[in-house]
């Protein structure tokens, strides 16, 4: 059994060697265009840690009409704190205010004024959910319908702009990665294609002394797989040095560097192994 | 061991046969003679499942063509050693990997895929010609790499579909020679040829295809 199966890979190694100028133009086309799809995906996985970095620092401040006392504010801090969404709200009393504008500013406001006109207000926290857009408006609307609130004021609005651009970037990656899997499975189709009519005298040879369907077809699989395999690894090297590369430059004007991620390239690389068998099954199964 | 029962195989062009009844039994050495087209490579092909008959029943072994599934055609053709006129040899393989090609593919191990061959090429007097390409080989060389192929899977039969139609009168002869000492040791052989005078007289059956009729 297992000296069939090491014949059965030999020989799909032996075809892939055959025809190895067409695999080789094969391997090169899907390891240059599925660099791209790696190379965005790396840029992908960078932003989204952009953005998991500012979600984790995003709150924003909600100021009530100046007539309501601590309970009443408390109140409305406690309406707030059960809409859908809000993961914490912290009150801001009268006092409290004035203690942190002494803080921030070192003058004391009632000494200042005799009088303490800050509001009443909170700070608020949003749940951040597991994927997708972090949607703000929405809960500001409600936040803003609350008796009481006077004032909204956000710093988030380009958080949830980033966040859109993010959206649209995973939309232009999932399509141009279908695309490349697409050009994958026809280009495997078509090298395995021209591997079976190369190999016309071998796979007539095989049937003649006995060879079930699924043995002469096995070496054109593996040949498939290996075409696939490499232009992922392919697709890994060019993608780094693209990695590597946009590094040099971002380091004359800037400290910041794109970070090399392995998830996305291994992830990427299975894929298209799986589809350059799915190219290759294809094949044979036309072809043979 | 082969049985044909009202067999016919006819083609638009007239060539094949028609309503053929004969047996060939275990060890038998029979020669199918007849002019080019009169039905022999479509005998050897009914023989071997290659193509199925437009009637009547071809028993090989325990495969019947009425009954036989497309999948199992493979087991049969184990049991059956083929040899063309054309040898049918790969050109970018060495004798000894054009010999173990069968052995191969009924999952064989390798050290015995080594003994195998060794022992077949050794018989059939090439086991020194074991790491050439068959064009480094003459024309009765490859001829006799390509029965080797056929006889290291043991097979119950071997076909020979004209095997000396490319040879010269005397690598026919060892030709010939070879296929008798392999029937000697229990292999029946079914030899088509167009050659009567190289067959006749060594003591062989003959069948004879005439107007798509098998005779003898």
């Amino acid at each position: 059994m297992i000296d069939r199966f090491l014949y059965l890979v030999t020989e799909g190694i032996r075809s892939l060697w055959r025809s190895r100028t067409t695999a080789l133009a094969t391997t090169t086309a899907i390891g240059i265009s599925a660099s791209f799809v790696l190379f965005i995906a790396v840029l992908g996985e960078n932003l989204s840690l952009v953005i998991d970095l500012a979600r984790d620092q995003y709150e924003f401040q909600v100021f009530f009409n100046n007539d309501l006392n601590d309970g009443q504010a408390a109140e409305v801090a406690e309406e707030i704190a059960a809409l859908k969404g809000v993961t914490s709200v912290s009150l801001i009393t009268k006092d409290r205010a004035a203690e942190i504008f002494e803080r921030e500013f070192g003058e004391n406001i009632l000494d200042l004024i005799q009088d303490n006109p800050l509001p009443t207000g909170c700070a608020v926290t949003l749940e951040e959910p597991a994927k997708g857009r972090l949607y703000v408006e929405p809960v500001i609307k409600r936040i803003q319908g609350i008796s009481g609130v006077d004032e909204v004021r956000i710093q988030g609005r380009l958080i949830s702009m980033i966040e859109r651009y993010y959206e649209g970037f995973l939309a232009v990656i999932t399509a141009f990665a279908a695309a490349v899997l697409f050009g994958t499975v026809v280009l495997i189709s078509n090298t395995i294609r021209l591997s079976i009519f190369a190999r016309r005298d071998l796979i007539r040879i095989l049937k003649l002394v006995g060879a079930t369907d699924r043995f002469v077809r096995f070496p054109f699989m593996i040949e498939g797989l290996l075409a696939g395999l490499l232009g992922s690894f392919l697709a890994a090297a060019v993608s780094y040095g693209f990695v590597e590369g946009s590094n040099y430059f971002l380091s004359l004007f800037t400290h910041y560097h794109i970070k090399w991620y392995i998830e996305p390239v291994i992830f990427l690389a299975a894929v298209i192994t799986v589809f350059a068998l799915f190219g290759s099954m294809r094949a044979v199964r036309k072809f043979l | 061991m082969i049985s044909f029962r009202d067999v016919t195989s006819k083609f638009d062009s007239g060539a094949g046969i028609e309503h053929a009844t004969f047996d060939v039994g275990p060890g038998e050495f029979v020669c199918i003679i007849g002019p080019t087209g009169a039905g022999k490579t479509t005998l050897l092909r009914l023989i071997h499942m290659d193509i199925p008959p437009k009637g009547g029943t071809v028993i090989v072994d325990n495969f019947s063509s009425d009954k036989i599934k497309r999948r199992k055609i493979p087991l049969l053709r184990r049991k059956v050693g083929m040899v063309f006129q054309e040898f049918e040899l790969l050109n970018d393989r060495t004798v000894f990997d054009n010999v173990a090609i069968p052995l191969h593919v009924q999952g064989v191990g390798m050290k015995v895929v080594r003994e195998e061959v060794e022992n077949v090429l050794d018989r059939l007097g090439i086991a020194d010609r074991r790491d050439h390409l068959p064009s480094q080989l003459s024309g009765g060389e490859q001829q006799i790499v390509s029965l080797a192929r056929a006889l290291v899977k043991e097979p119950l039969v071997i076909l020979a579909d004209e095997p000396t139609g490319n040879l010269d009168p005397a690598a026919s002869l060892r030709v010939i020679e070879l296929l008798e000492e392999i029937n000697g040791d229990g292999t029946a052989i079914l030899m088509a040829t167009h050659n009567f005078s190289l067959v006749k007289d060594r003591g062989h059956r003959f069948m004879q295809i005439v107007d798509g009729e098998v005779k003898g």
